[in-house]
């Protein structure tokens, strides 16, 4: 499988984990599109959006040295087994690259056409999104079979943001499903949908969150694995004409959602079928 | 309509802007002089030129806001102003704007300070001074409330019709406007109970029902520019609330051939036709008001169809909140909008009708808007100046947008604590429920 790895910025734990974990599968992947991490559109919108502290909070995160741990820890503690190697620890897409030997290609728009010419180059079966931009059609294109994403709740349930708080607060079970992307939010044919079941264990909205990101880039292996092997296939959503997608959510709402995990009311896991 | 009156009221003055905010829709000319307005608004500074450094204030404030910080109102981050005290602030400017009549000021402009009393925005006032007065424990309101509708009752005409335009125009009766000071009748009677007061609200709606067209609508003498508007749902909501006060069937019945009517505007893809502002954009705030009309009326007269319909077009606003992270303060059809400024009262009163749709559907989606872009509005709420800044919601942001420009309005004050009151009640509702209203699986 010829897969390229699309992240929202160079220091993204998730698509460090992602791209190691594709590699240790055996298909390394042949190319990384990773958005420039001190783009100055993406800090202006981010200092729009939270502020001067929280656009530098930003930062510190993206190179890995928030919560004063040292350049060493894995803020995401879960993906730890994947960033981890004998020498140390993967900081960013470089160190990823340089191990494993693919090209990595920073871009300020996933949609550029730079950005879309050097996809076409690297001629990808699948892309897999980990985060970035809103694909637009030339990108949704360009791979032979589709661009893959691992989205943190059940679909067609809860589309769009905040997706594991929305699904604590409305009573859907949470999890991970991997689909292939369309030009919806979320709409795209479903490979895998799995329900998360150590949900009631976890001890914050943050850890759950953090669990169902390991979680999502272990199924997305299983996925890759299975349309390598002809044993995966997409199966298109249900119910599209009723519109579920969800927003951000507002604090106050999420502390309600926060609470009801600590509470450990989250929705049943369907019993699994033999 | 005489030239004087246009500058008394002077309405839809703005600085450099080309469209017009009809708010003193039953006065609005129709074809303005607005050099003439201008520069009577700008003759105002002159004779009281302490108001330039407020005025400077503002203008500064939202320049730097909208040069370097241009999605800030725009963002989903927390005030550090709590509901209860924004509340309490827009409530002390309402009271503030209550002149010795007994009426409301319509606005506070930064160019000419206060404006006269205005009956239509006193009228359906009243409503939020109890709904205050009952949150807050404090009588004041009560009083004010009471001093308002001792002063709309003197001004009744002997066919039962209200005047539209602000206090000490010639009066001419104007239906929307009616409809409005209605509200505020049929509350200060469930309140007071007094003879007198529903003896007004019979006359009132007894004359909008007696006026009412074939088709449901109002149209000719009494409505602006003569033709009919989608927005005068309000009107039915009122109607609907006499109906309910009074038993009586017949005002239903015209409520609900009005709800009729605006429905039939309603487009499949939500937009709403007939607002029919000649002249004027449709400003967000005239979509609400359509919005809130038939969405009460339909609660009101059980009307599920009514509901839904207003649900599609405020779901279609709401993706655009969420996508835009603001709403545009005018439309084109089908919700197209050009314009970069924000119409505040039109999201407060778009929060209430979000509000309202959780309640009656429980989609935790509407609650989520709601919660947003009240915190939105809160930013925009100042909290030092003089009197009639402090507490005020004002006609647009930046404030030279153009629904309103450089002025706090009454009405924008009274739709932001109707939205905080709504969000207060319904989080307190959502905390006793919570959790065991949620499906929770231990």
């Amino acid at each position: 499988m010829r897969i390229v790895v699309l992240s929202s910025s160079s220091y993204s734990e998730t698509g460090c984990a992602m791209a190691v974990r594709m590699a240790r599968l055996g298909h390394v992947p042949v190319g990384a599109l990773v958005l420039s991490t001190f783009d100055r559109r993406t800090l202006l919108r981010k200092m729009g959006q939270w502020g001067v502290r929280g656009a530098i909070r930003y930062a510190r995160t993206k190179v890995n040295y928030g919560n004063g741990g040292g350049h060493q820890r894995v803020n995401n503690p879960h993906l730890e087994s994947l960033l981890t190697y004998k020498s140390g620890v993967f900081r960013n897409f470089r160190e990823v690259s340089a191990f494993y030997d693919f090209p990595p290609a920073v871009c300020a728009n996933q949609n550029d056409p730079e950005a879309v010419a050097q996809l076409k180059k690297w001629s990808p079966d699948v892309l897999i999104f980990t985060g970035g931009n809103i694909l637009r059609k030339q990108v949704l294109n360009i791979p032979r079979l589709g661009v893959l994403n691992a989205h943190l709740g059940l679909l067609p349930e809860v589309r769009g943001m905040s997706s594991v708080e929305w699904s604590l607060l409305n009573g859907v079970p949470v999890g991970v499903t991997v689909h292939y992307m369309d030009a919806g939010i979320d709409t795209g044919p479903i490979l895998l949908r799995s329900e998360f079941p150590e949900g009631a264990r976890c001890e914050s909205l943050a850890d759950l969150r953090n669990r169902l990101i390991a979680f999502g880039i272990e199924k997305m292996g299983e996925v890759v694995v299975g349309l390598d092997r002809g044993t995966v296939g997409p199966t298109p959503q249900s119910d599209l004409e009723t519109d579920r997608q969800f927003f951000v959510m507002h604090d106050w709402l999420r502390t309600k959602a926060a609470e009801k995990l600590a509470n450990g009311c989250v929705a049943a896991v369907a019993s699994p079928r033999e | 309509m005489s030239s004087a009156e246009e500058t008394r009221f002077s309405p839809n003055v703005r600085m450099g802007d080309s469209s017009a905010a009809p708010k003193f829709e039953e006065r609005a000319p129709a074809t303005p002089d607005r050099t003439a307005k201008a520069f009577a608004e700008l003759t105002g500074l002159l004779g009281n030129p302490q108001r330039a450094f407020p005025l400077m204030r503002r203008l500064v404030s939202d320049g730097l806001r909208v040069t370097f910080e241009s999605r800030h109102l725009y963002s989903y981050a927390s005030t550090k102003h709590a509901t209860a005290e924004t509340l309490n602030s827009i409530m002390r400017w309402l009271l503030n704007a209550q002149r010795t009549d007994g009426g409301i000021a319509a606005y506070y402009s930064l160019l000419t300070g206060y404006s006269e009393s205005y009956p239509e925005v006193t009228g359906y006032i009243i409503p939020t001074l109890y709904d205050f007065a009952y949150a807050s424990g404090n009588v004041d309101y009560i009083a004010a409330a009471e001093r308002a509708t001792r002063w709309l009752l003197s001004l009744q005409m002997p066919n039962g019709a209200f005047p539209g335009g602000l206090h000490g125009s010639e009066p001419e009766a104007s239906v929307f406007n009616t409809g409005q000071i209605l509200q505020g009748l049929v509350r200060a009677h469930i309140e007071i109970k007094r003879a007198e007061i529903l003896d007004a609200a019979i006359a009132a709606g007894d004359w909008l029902s007696g006026l009412q067209q074939a088709d449901g609508s109002w149209s000719g003498p009494g409505a602006y520019q003569g033709v009919a508007h989608s927005y005068y749902s309000m009107v039915a909501w009122a109607l609907a609330e006499l109906s309910e006060c009074t038993s009586n069937h017949r005002y239903a019945l015209a409520a609900e051939k009005n709800m009729d009517w605006a429905l039939s505007h309603f487009r499949d893809d939500g937009w709403i036709d007939g607002i029919n502002l000649r002249g004027h954009p449709n400003y967000l705030h005239f979509i609400a008001y359509v919005l809130q009309g038939v969405l009460e009326c339909g609660i009101i007269l059980r009307r599920d169809d009514a509901v839904e319909a207003v649900a599609k077009s405020a779901w279609m606003l709401l993706r655009k909140f969420e996508t835009n992270k603001y709403l545009p303060g005018a439309y084109e059809t089908d919700f197209k909008s050009s314009h970069r400024f924000t119409c505040v009262t039109g999201n407060a009163q778009m929060s209430c009708v979000w509000l309202r749709l959780y309640e009656m559907t429980g989609d935790l989606r509407y609650l989520n808007a709601a919660l947003k872009i009240n915190e939105m509005l809160k930013q925009s709420i100042p909290h030092s100046g003089g009197k009639g800044i402090v507490g005020g919601v004002s006609g647009s942001f930046p404030a030279w947008g153009s629904y309103q420009p450089l002025r706090y309005i009454s009405w924008g004050c009274k739709f932001f604590a109707d939205a905080l009151m709504l969000e207060q009640r319904l989080a307190r509702s959502f905390e006793m429920s919570f959790p065991r209203a949620l499906p929770c699986a231990s």
